[in-house]
């Protein structure tokens, strides 16, 4: 059963109750809140997942009220990931990129089965094109365009790479546009669904993209990486999609990966497989028509 | 004088990227980026313990470079570097 299926009472009931469970990718995660705003916004975006009742989250989120005497009059929220508050109290008005920069966040932290690549994942062809890229590359702008133009989303945020198999499992979420890139992205991909536009974050003016149907629907199909091409949106450039030598893309994939470390040896391995196996490319870019089309290109069978 | 020599090199997981090599270190868990001459010095110590001369000579003879001191001091350097990973270590006599 869909979270679109449960009208909006039943909806917020399970949030203000026990808890909503809803699978994302390859986890299951807990959702409890009785802040209203935050469950519309929650089902409107939320409508595709499927609710994982019955089943074990491995994160338990909450996001409550938070009182403040030195700030009385303002309404506030705390995010919590099983009890713990990896943040300070936000304005209820930031609860939705509260939590889900706070889910974001556990992932992280906790998900050592995996590699974890800060990337952008995309799948045509039945292969993963993998975008790494540090903040303010413009990788989720760029992966908002790619996954309107028929390629499948894995993720914005993570490249979830099983070291053994080399299989990447897609974990299709929200993709928080930020400030010029939410007005870029409506011009561009009119039919986009987006979430309210958010004010003041830390990160500024945030509005979430709602993914496709068909990447939920078809959210437990992993698929191998061919691609990895490293991005990076600048005002007014001429396009670039060069050659990468293998060992440059090594040691930004190994720096770029949130617990290469953690993994050790089969971290080393499964970089060295994925690189080895993989067309890699650096991408220079200031205009979405001529990158999709280089990287239609690239990615045409 | 001291006389270098590699620790543990058989532990080594290396790639090799056209000349240019990605080395991880189990001891450590960390990886390492080396070019084809920082290779060779681990390559070099790990078949006999020697000398921060005798290591420029043999450098120098490989990649045709003259063995200055611009040449030893750098080559000084990469060893107190590798010495602080753990890469190697040194000893203070002759080994027999």
């Amino acid at each position: 059963m869909r979270i679109g299926e449960l009208s909006f009472g039943q909806f917020r009931a399970r949030l203000a109750g026990e808890g909503l469970r809803v699978g994302i990718g390859p986890f299951n995660i807990r959702i409890q809140t009785q802040l209203k705003s935050l469950a519309k916004n929650l089902h409107a975006l939320y409508a595709w997942y499927p609710l994982a009742d019955g089943e074990l989250a491995e994160f338990h989120a909450q996001v409550v009220p938070k009182h403040s005497l030195r700030r009385p009059l303002t309404p506030l929220i705390r995010f919590l990931v099983d009890n713990q508050a990896p943040f300070p109290p936000a304005p209820a008005a930031h609860a939705l990129p509260t939590l889900e920069w706070g889910i974001n966040l556990a992932i992280a932290l906790r998900i050592n089965h995996l590699l974890l690549f800060h990337s952008a994942a995309v799948e045509r062809n039945g292969h993963v094109l993998l975008l790494p890229a540090w903040p303010g590359s413009g990788k989720t702008t760029l992966c908002a365009a790619l996954m309107h133009r028929g390629y499948r989303l894995f993720s914005d945020e993570f490249g979830l790479m099983a070291p053994q198999s080399a299989q990447f499992m897609p974990i299709p979420r929200l993709m928080p546009l930020k400030n010029q890139a939410i007005d870029a992205i409506r011009k561009f991909l009119p039919e986009a669904v987006l979430g309210p536009e958010i004010h003041g974050t830390q990160k500024g003016t945030v509005a979430h993209v709602r993914p496709p149907e068909e990447s939920i629907a078809r959210m437990h199909e992993p698929a191998r990486a061919r691609w990895i091409v490293f991005p990076k949106w600048v005002p007014n450039a001429a396009l670039q999609l060069e050659s990468l030598p293998r060992s440059e893309a090594f040691l930004l994939l190994a720096s770029n990966a949130f617990n290469y470390e953690m993994l050790g040896e089969s971290a080393f391995d499964a970089v060295a497989h994925l690189v080895r196996n993989c067309e890699c490319r650096r991408l220079v870019y200031s205009d979405f028509d001529s990158a999709l089309a280089a990287l239609d290109r690239l990615t045409d069978d | 004088m001291n006389h270098w020599y590699s620790v543990l090199f058989s532990s080594l997981r290396i790639e090799n990227w056209d000349q240019e090599y990605t080395v991880f270190q189990p001891a450590s868990g960390k990886t390492h980026f080396l070019n084809a001459m920082g290779l060779q010095i681990l390559v070099l110590l790990d078949q006999a313990p020697l000398t921060l001369d005798t290591i420029c000579m043999k450098l120098a003879e490989s990649f045709s470079m003259q063995a200055n001191t611009h040449f030893r001091q750098q080559i000084a350097v990469t060893l107190q570097r590798y010495e602080a990973l753990g890469l190697i270590a040194r000893t203070w006599k002759t080994p027999l």
